[in-house]
């Protein structure tokens, strides 16, 4: 990225318990003056918006018509990136880096107001080949489960672990939101619901929604914003579209991403690099491909990792203080999610999460089948 | 060589929330047969149909106030072509000011015969006055009411006398 | 704002027809993408990052189908996102491409796409599904009705006629008869859209745009890059985006920051990109426009918008020849969107076509020493616009 330094300034996470009181429009615009207020902006002050919904969950032909309204898109710029909602994050990123923009406001979210997630989901199948198989998102997480415990022995209890490690993180970090199971012999005793996944090693669908502001160095300095998370690397790739041609035991996309991000930031250790990592973790095995990818631990060394309690609060690199998708899963913007929550530990606003003195962290999305597109992001909370 | 299609089609169904603000102004149409609006503070403008905040200013609505039941077309068009899963043609519909009302919301216009175009193109000109007319079964739906001429209004008249209706 | 030069280097666009049974669709994504490459004799491993212009999944009948799009446009580990702002989609993907270069991540991005409209049975059932489920859905509406409501305001307002409109369409025609792209080429009279029978009056069957499907990509690159590998290139000099209130009843009634009948937030974009432009007098910078205008009426609201005369002008002017090719700004020399739509790409055929015209490169429907042009989009319910200046 060039020069121009682009801090997060503002954030707001929602996850709204009953959804039945607003409509996910209101919501929409709930978040958004959230995302506002944290930034101490006013709607006139955003200069440029993305924007991320996915059209087979929200049920409307194009998502961003209604909720444009939502997000002050009337008499602004605003574009809509339906790809991913953590793509959002990185087109706004870019509007500002191009010099077009002071500032962006970016918003994604994923309802739950479809009758069946996997009907909705098994529409991005093709229809030439494989719709009329049974291949739902969540049937090729669990093809990708399944070829890694092939290829690395032991995982399985790994796995286990890590769904332990983050619910109890959620448990701290968001006790007001229902959880899934938290104890180990629970974990281990689920139904298989696409082998070998359990039902226990994933989260149903939840309701979420999620709101930044982001601003030049020379706008944040000029408000005298506080809080703000710098953005030092930004990277993002993606797999091909069919499962069929990838190795899904490896994740090419993501070391790509990685590498653009590492060298924007200048990270050469990846290991200690960092004070708290937010991962993309809709199952533990996309968790543990993180670590792979993102340089922090390869596979051979990952039920060590995991058993030495390095990634949990407390150890040496917590991954997923939030609790992660594996806590609380708002689908399609669980990835813009984590980059949040990884912005809200450099600014200091984590809350119950927070790990005291985070300076620097780096935030993982994954999106689509099998982890289909990723993007890294590096932040840390000092000076521009 | 031969070239294959597949045929699919998507079947799924939602469960949309509609907010207090949709719920009131639907529940109001059903039990009462009277629409509202919603008064947005900043400008003024009273929005019909009505919503919890204004896409403008950005600002939550307050006082709810009663529209109608006449008002004015704002917009018309009549439909000829046939369209799956839509109503059969021809049909006429639009978008009315209702009394009390700074913006227009839709509705289907009835009463009105549709075969000649430039005819019914004339009977349906911006401005005329319309009043809405309700079902006496009534669900809570945009299509619990609709728009007719008003009588002894200055479009009452048909052109070149011809009776009004035929349609429906 | 000092803005960063970026160029296009290549174009690609596919024949448009009505079905392209020969193809499915990310063969159709790859035509466009080899015609552009070729173009600029480039490679799918020199792009950098590509932006995948799709408009609603729903169109195609596949949820985020431009994960299948990904090897069509060679963006296997590379830097990829999809946008979506309707129908102005593929004017949005140019202008992120452009962002991508200006911001400094890369010096090659391929924009591309395709659409296969025919495909989806019925184009306006699945349009209907773009209105809220809260009030509007129940009712029959549908992109036609939309802006045949915005011809029923422009009547009352500004006394378009149907006949205006026809003439609108004989216009388009003779232009795409001299474009090989084109879908609908055959030549029509005033009278034969006259005669033709209503779709939602007042648009006629003759008014309105066709369901085509192609695909189309464009290559942009860093002056930079340019500059080292001693390319011929067109320049972005301008981009901008504004949109309007989803509900078209607030674009009626009292207090109106938006008439229905014209294009506001089109001329609040045209604004933004001229501003960047440096141009302060469209009526007599601007040489050739392409704007979207997928029914013969909302072509005139488009014009006017542009600032290329004032509102209420443009049926006149174009009564006088005033926008034909070999007139003073020609509109849509290439027939524009009534006779060509794939949705997902029509708007990036509008920047195509225009960069031909300001390259030189228009063939029989060249514009004579065009040098300056724009470019708009379209999307929502009349509600998402995109510009583009772009120069020799």
């Amino acid at each position: 990225m060039k020069a121009t330094q682009i801090g997060i300034c503002g954030v707001a996470i929602h996850a709204p318990q009953r959804s039945d009181s607003r409509s996910l429009e209101e919501s929409i615009y709930a978040v958004t003056w959230a995302a506002l207020r944290d930034a101490a902006y006013d709607i006139d002050d955003v200069q440029g918006i993305v924007v991320a919904g996915n059209d087979e969950l929200d049920g409307r032909a194009i998502s961003i018509m209604m909720a444009s309204g939502s997000v002050g898109g009337v008499d602004r710029d605003i574009l809509s990136t339906p790809s991913s909602a953590e793509h959002a994050f990185v087109l706004g990123a870019l509007r500002i880096a191009s010099g077009q923009f002071d500032n962006q406001l970016v918003v994604g979210w994923s309802p739950v107001e479809v009758d069946s997630f996997n009907d909705a989901l098994k529409i991005g199948t093709d229809p030439y080949w494989h719709r009329a198989l049974p291949q739902d998102e969540l049937a090729t997480h669990g093809l990708q489960a399944s070829v890694l415990e092939d290829k690395v022995p032991g995982i399985r209890k790994t796995a286990a672990a890590i769904v332990r490690k983050n619910r109890t993180h959620g448990a701290i970090a968001y006790p007001d939101r229902p959880l899934g199971p938290v104890e180990e012999a629970f974990i281990a005793s689920g139904r298989p619901t696409r082998w070998p996944l359990t039902d226990t090693m994933v989260t149903a669908p939840g309701y979420g929604l999620v709101a930044m502001v982001l601003a030049s160095e020379d706008t944040i300095a000029r408000r005298k914003s506080t809080n703000v998370a710098w953005i030092r690397g930004m990277g993002w790739a993606t797999e091909p579209g069919f499962i069929g041609d990838r190795d899904l035991s490896k994740l090419p996309s993501l070391e790509a991403a990685c590498k653009q991000a590492y060298e924007a930031a200048g990270v050469k250790n990846p290991g200690t690099a960092f004070d708290v990592a937010e991962v993309a973790d809709g199952t533990p095995y996309h968790e543990l491909l993180a670590y792979e990818g993102l340089g922090l631990c390869k596979r051979e060394a990952w039920n060590e990792f995991v058993a030495s309690g390095t990634p949990a609060k407390g150890g040496k690199l917590p991954v997923n203080l939030s609790g992660g998708a594996l806590s609380f899963n708002p689908v399609f913007c669980a990835g813009l999610v984590r980059i949040a929550e990884a912005a809200n530990q450099v600014r200091g606003r984590a809350g119950a999460h927070q790990q005291p003195d985070a300076k620097r962290a780096v935030a993982h999305a994954a999106s689509g089948p099998a982890m289909h597109y990723n993007t890294v992001v590096v932040m840390d909370g000092g000076k521009p | 060589m031969e070239l294959m299609k597949r045929r699919e089609s998507w079947n799924i169904s939602y469960d949309h929330a509609l907010g207090e603000t949709a719920s009131y102004f639907f529940a109001q149409v059903r039990d009462n047969a009277q629409i509202y609006g919603r008064r947005d503070p900043k400008s003024g403008r009273v929005l019909v149909p009505p919503r919890a905040f204004s896409d403008q200013t950005l600002e939550p609505t307050t006082e709810w106030v009663k529209v109608g039941p006449g008002g004015r077309i704002e917009a018309f068009t009549i439909v000829y072509e046939e369209f799956k899963t839509l109503p059969d043609p021809p049909y006429a519909f639009g978008y009315v000011l209702l009394d009390g009302a700074d913006t227009a919301i839709g509705g289907f216009f009835r009463g009105i015969d549709l075969k000649d175009p430039a005819k019914a193109a004339q009977w349906l000109k911006i401005g005329t006055r319309v009043m809405t007319r309700f079902k006496d079964e009534r669900k809570g739906s945009v299509l619990d009411f609709w728009f007719e001429l008003e009588k002894g209004g200055d479009n009452a008249k048909s052109v070149e006398g011809e009776p009004v209706g035929g349609y429906e | 704002m000092r803005a960063p030069r970026v160029g296009i280097i290549g174009i690609g666009q596919s024949e448009f027809k009505a079905k392209r049974d020969d193809a499915n669709y990310p063969e159709l994504v790859r035509e466009g993408v080899t015609r552009a490459l070729n173009d600029c004799k480039r490679e799918l491993k020199d792009m950098e990052a590509v932006v995948y212009s799709l408009a609603p999944d729903a169109l195609l009948g596949i949820g985020n189908a431009e994960r299948l799009g990904v090897d069509a446009v060679g963006a296997r580990n590379k830097r990829f996102m999809r946008i979506n702002t309707g129908g102005a989609t593929g004017i949005s993907s140019v202008i992120t491409g452009w962002t991508h270069i200006a911001a400094g991540v890369c010096d090659l991005v391929l924009v591309a796409g395709a659409d296969k409209v025919g495909e989806s049975g019925d184009s306006q059932t699945i349009l209907n599904k773009i209105w809220d489920p809260m009030y509007e859905r129940a009712l029959p509406l549908g992109t036609i009705t939309m802006l045949a409501m915005s011809a029923v305001r422009a009547m009352d307002k500004y006394g378009l006629t149907e006949e205006d409109m026809a003439r609108v369409t004989v216009k388009a025609r003779a232009n795409a008869a001299r474009n090989p792209k084109a879908h609908l080429r055959k030549t029509v009279t005033i009278d034969d859209v006259m005669q033709s029978r209503y779709i939602s009056w007042p648009i006629k069957l003759l008014d309105a745009c066709p369901q085509s499907s192609g695909g189309a990509a464009i290559v942009l690159a860093s002056e930079k890059y340019i500059k080292e590998n001693k390319l011929d290139a067109v320049w972005i000099r301008g981009v901008g985006h504004c949109s309007e209130s989803y509900y078209m009843g607030d674009r009626m009634g009292n207090k109106i920051m938006a008439d229905h009948a014209d294009a506001h937030a089109l001329g609040q974009s045209f604004l933004r990109s001229y501003k960047m432009a440096g141009i302060t007098d469209p009526r007599n910078e601007v040489h050739v426009a392409e704007l979207y205008a997928p029914f013969s009426n909302t072509e005139y609201h488009s014009i006017e918008a542009s600032g290329v005369c004032g509102m209420g002008e443009s049926m006149a002017l174009m009564r006088e020849g005033h926008f034909d090719i070999g007139g003073k700004i020609p509109v849509n020399p290439s027939g524009g969107t009534l006779c060509t739509n794939a949705i997902a790409v029509s708007a990036l055929v509008r920047a195509a076509e225009i960069a031909l015209q300001v390259w030189g490169r228009a063939g029989d429907h060249q514009v004579k020493g065009a040098r300056v042009g724009i470019a708009s989009g379209n999307g929502g319910d009349h509600q998402f616009f995109g510009t583009m200046v772009i120069e020799s």
